[in-house]
């Protein structure tokens, strides 16, 4: 079509009259090629970004579970084909000269030692270097990879940076380089292929078992069980849905972890896609814990008793997410929507019991509304306790009062806010509330306003 | 001592006659196992293995001994703005059954309700509930189910488990999957797992369920504190509760009228001294076995439509 790259808008139009001008969305380019990263963790656990239209895939040990590397990079490059990608794929023993033929030549596979041999023909931007570091080296007549490594490296150093010698060196092998992989490796993984792609739930739970079956012989070696576990099912299409599953003590058990992701996958429901199937299926530990088995006693059963509650726990947590079943935690603070912090079970802090005893508060209500609401009050005298009141849209008449106790805001903490006086209301029917009003009367401005803060019982 | 079988078939009958008489039901003395007897001293029920006394004389008369402590108890408020009320009764008999919290490692108390609920009644304060009921902090432990079924879903798991020393499941309004097989189940496993559970519901309408006890609570005037020796008028002192026996397979319906004393942990009976004090202005007639004013805030399950009907009705 002679179409080129940076060609301008009008021209291309010129040359092709019927073609469709798409906006570049490069937020939509990273995603889609995260999703391909995370499809190509069914090669590799250690796959990494590069740039917005490369992958680094680092397979080293991984190639023979494929049949070796020429039948892994044909699997590879077929899948990618069948999804619809032209990819370009290279192996080599090192990250730089991967890049650089896969690149340039396509389909490659590098042998050890031969990396100078392949480098040497191509032209220097097979080094990933910037732009003008080429077009200098260019100038002065180096247009190979092979020219630059002929030529001696002090004066190319001095002239043309680090950079040139540090990419040619790791391009070569003389200097390691680092691939920073997306996600954290898992300590531990089981996967499984499944020659007939499975589209049941219940058939994935059932390939869940035997796979933490198989971790545990692992942690159990290790001493260990699983505080984060992971599911990944990768899907016959090329999608990939990860599970995660934080668990509040570390576990082993095989039946425990399936119980648990049979939960997990219960409160998916309808809205796991499962698209054509799954045709592999990995169950990796991301962090451990210790785990030491304990002797059981003849007649106490309470461990088991603490284990079922954190089973409890880990459950209803797996179901409808982990902050759903919080502890009530005393904060050292005099305001009272302040005084207490809610964790979930598994983080939360531990304090000793004199700790809590002495952050707590008495006289405080039995139920605090999230958000104090406004009331309609009348008060005898304007700093006095108020008369009735009108709160969601019902009238209370007040018989007794107690109060004002002044809360001040945390001026330390905050310049804004106003001083609240709180009073304890019992109305005629005999239900006692936590009226406050903010602000005072008589400074310049609008008046107080009033608000129902907690109810007593 | 030996008894022929003749001789004990008819001391079960003339038993079953008196407990007819006198209106208690003849179950409970068929099997006079360990658990049903009820130990007294001095005339006052001082309890027994599977129940707690609540301190009122006449309340644990009329339970059998006390509180059940591995049943499931109905509580009803009847409006969400009595929520307080039903809420400080619930969290009053859990204080009672969950006795003093053993420092090592206390029993947490499960709450299971949902968001809305939460945001519309308040959510319990925990140093409100610490200060009042002696429930430590560190033995509580709140569950905010998205929904009804789910919260239900979560009371149920929960209801099974020995490690907890009650749960308490709060429902507004009478959700469809709260009917008389979920009940059941629930007081199922509380009977298995030897625990408390409390189903604490609000603008209910009454409906059939397993429990064996059913409350209805509704706020009564607090006591006064004590100044002095003397009540100080016009303050506002222990909190009361009027509470109605809706349920109970041991005794008729009766109202008791309860004072909580905070620093026993223990209910006492509002007694005619405060009488003196204040106008007491609960109308003290029995509730109404029909329900007719059940049904009037039974209709209307959620707060505000309730109110806007209650306000006009002041307002005319």
């Amino acid at each position: 079509m002679n179409l080129k790259r940076g060609m301008g808008m009008a021209d291309a139009r010129a040359m092709q009259p019927g073609i469709d001008v798409v906006d570049a969305d490069t937020e939509a380019d990273l995603r889609m090629l995260e999703a391909l990263a995370d499809w190509c963790d069914r090669y590799t656990p250690l796959v990494a970004l590069d740039g917005v239209d490369g992958l680094f895939l680092d397979i080293s040990g991984c190639s023979h579970l494929f049949g070796g590397e020429e039948a892994l990079l044909s699997e590879m490059l077929r899948r990618f084909n069948e999804q619809g990608f032209d990819a370009r794929a290279a192996i080599a023993g090192t990250a730089g000269t991967a890049w650089a033929v896969a690149r340039s030549q396509g389909r490659a596979i590098v042998t050890d030692g031969d990396e100078a041999d392949w480098l040497a023909p191509l032209p220097l931007a097979a080094l990933r270097l910037d732009t003008e570091v080429c077009a200098a080296l260019e100038a002065v007549g180096l247009r190979t990879v092979g020219a630059v490594m002929a030529v001696p490296r002090a004066p190319v150093t001095r002239r043309f940076g680090k950079a040139l010698l540090l990419r040619l060196d790791q391009a070569l092998g003389r200097i390691d380089e680092a691939l920073s992989p997306r996600m954290p490796v898992p300590e531990l993984s089981a996967e499984r292929r499944l020659a007939e792609p499975v589209t049941d739930v219940e058939e994935v739970e059932r390939v869940i078992l035997p796979l933490a079956g198989s971790l545990k012989e692992a942690l159990e070696r290790l001493g260990a069980g699983a505080l984060t576990l992971h599911l990944l099912l990768f899907r016959v299409d090329g999608g990939v849905i990860r599970l995660s599953l934080g668990l509040s003590r570390p576990t082993r058990d095989p039946e425990r972890i399936g119980k648990l992701f049979h939960e997990r996958l219960a409160a998916l429901g309808e809205s796991l896609d499962m698209g054509y199937g799954f045709d592999l299926i990995r169950l990796s530990a991301l962090s451990l814990g210790p785990l030491v088995p304990k002797q059981t006693g003849l007649a106490d059963d309470g461990d088991d008793n603490e284990a079922n509650l954190a089973l409890f726990i880990d459950r209803v947590g797996a179901r409808f997410g982990r902050g759903v079943i919080c502890k009530p935690i005393p904060v050292a603070s005099h305001l009272p929507e302040r005084a207490v912090a809610l964790f979930p079970t598994a983080e939360a802090p531990d304090l000793t019991p004199q700790e809590i005893v002495r952050a707590l508060q008495a006289d405080r209500p039995l139920r605090l509304l999230r958000r104090p609401e406004p009331v309609e009050v009348m008060a005898e005298v304007p700093e006095g306790p108020p008369v009735r009141f009108r709160w969601r849209r019902a009238h209370y008449r007040i018989t007794r009062s107690e109060g004002p106790e002044r809360i001040e805001p945390e001026w330390w903490l905050t310049s804004d806010g106003k001083a609240k006086d709180y009073f304890c209301a019992e109305d005629s029917d005999g239900r006692r509330y936590w009226l406050y009003r903010e602000g005072l009367y008589g400074n310049a401005g609008a008046a107080p306003r009033w608000f129902l803060h907690g109810v007593f019982a | 001592m030996v008894t022929s079988a003749v001789a004990r078939e008819t001391v079960f009958a003339l038993r079953r006659q008196i407990a007819k008489i006198e209106g208690t039901l003849p179950e409970r003395l068929a099997d006079p196992g360990a658990e049903a007897i009820v130990l007294r001293g001095n005339g006052r029920v001082l309890g027994t293995a599977d129940r707690a006394v609540t301190g009122v004389p006449s309340l644990d008369e009329a339970l059998g001994g006390g509180l059940p402590k591995a049943a499931l108890t109905e509580i009803h408020g009847r409006q969400i703005r009595d929520a307080a009320s039903a809420t400080g009764f619930v969290l009053a008999l859990a204080g009672l059954l969950m006795g003093q919290p053993s420092a090592k490692q206390p029993m947490p108390l499960l709450w299971v309700g949902t968001g809305s609920m939460f945001a519309e009644a308040g959510f319990p304060y925990m140093h409100g509930i610490s200060s009042l009921f002696g429930i430590a902090p560190q033995s509580m432990l709140f569950a905010e189910a998205p929904q009804p079924v789910d919260a239900l879903w979560i009371a149920e798991e929960a209801a099974a488990l020995k490690m907890l020393a009650a749960v308490i499941l709060e429902l507004p309004g009478n959700p469809r999957h709260l009917d008389l097989t979920a009940t059941r189940r629930l007081h199922r496993r509380a009977a298995e797992a030897g625990r408390p559970v409390f189903l604490l519901r609000h603008s209910a309408e009454i409906e059939s369920t397993a429990a064996p006890l059913r409350f209805v609570v509704t706020p009564a005037p607090a006591g006064m504190r004590r100044f002095l020796g003397r009540p100080l008028a016009g303050s506002i002192g222990p909190p009361a509760f009027t509470v109605d026996l809706h349920k109970n397979r041991l005794a008729p319906p009766a109202r008791f009228i309860l004072e909580w004393n905070a620093h026993e942990r223990s209910f006492e009976q509002r007694t005619a001294e405060f009488q003196d004090g204040t106008q007491d202005p609960v109308a003290l007639a029995p509730l109404s076995q029909r329900g007719t004013d059940m049904a009037a805030t039974a209709g209307a399950r959620m707060a505000f439509d309730l109110f806007r009907f209650t306000a006009a009705g002041r307002q005319s």
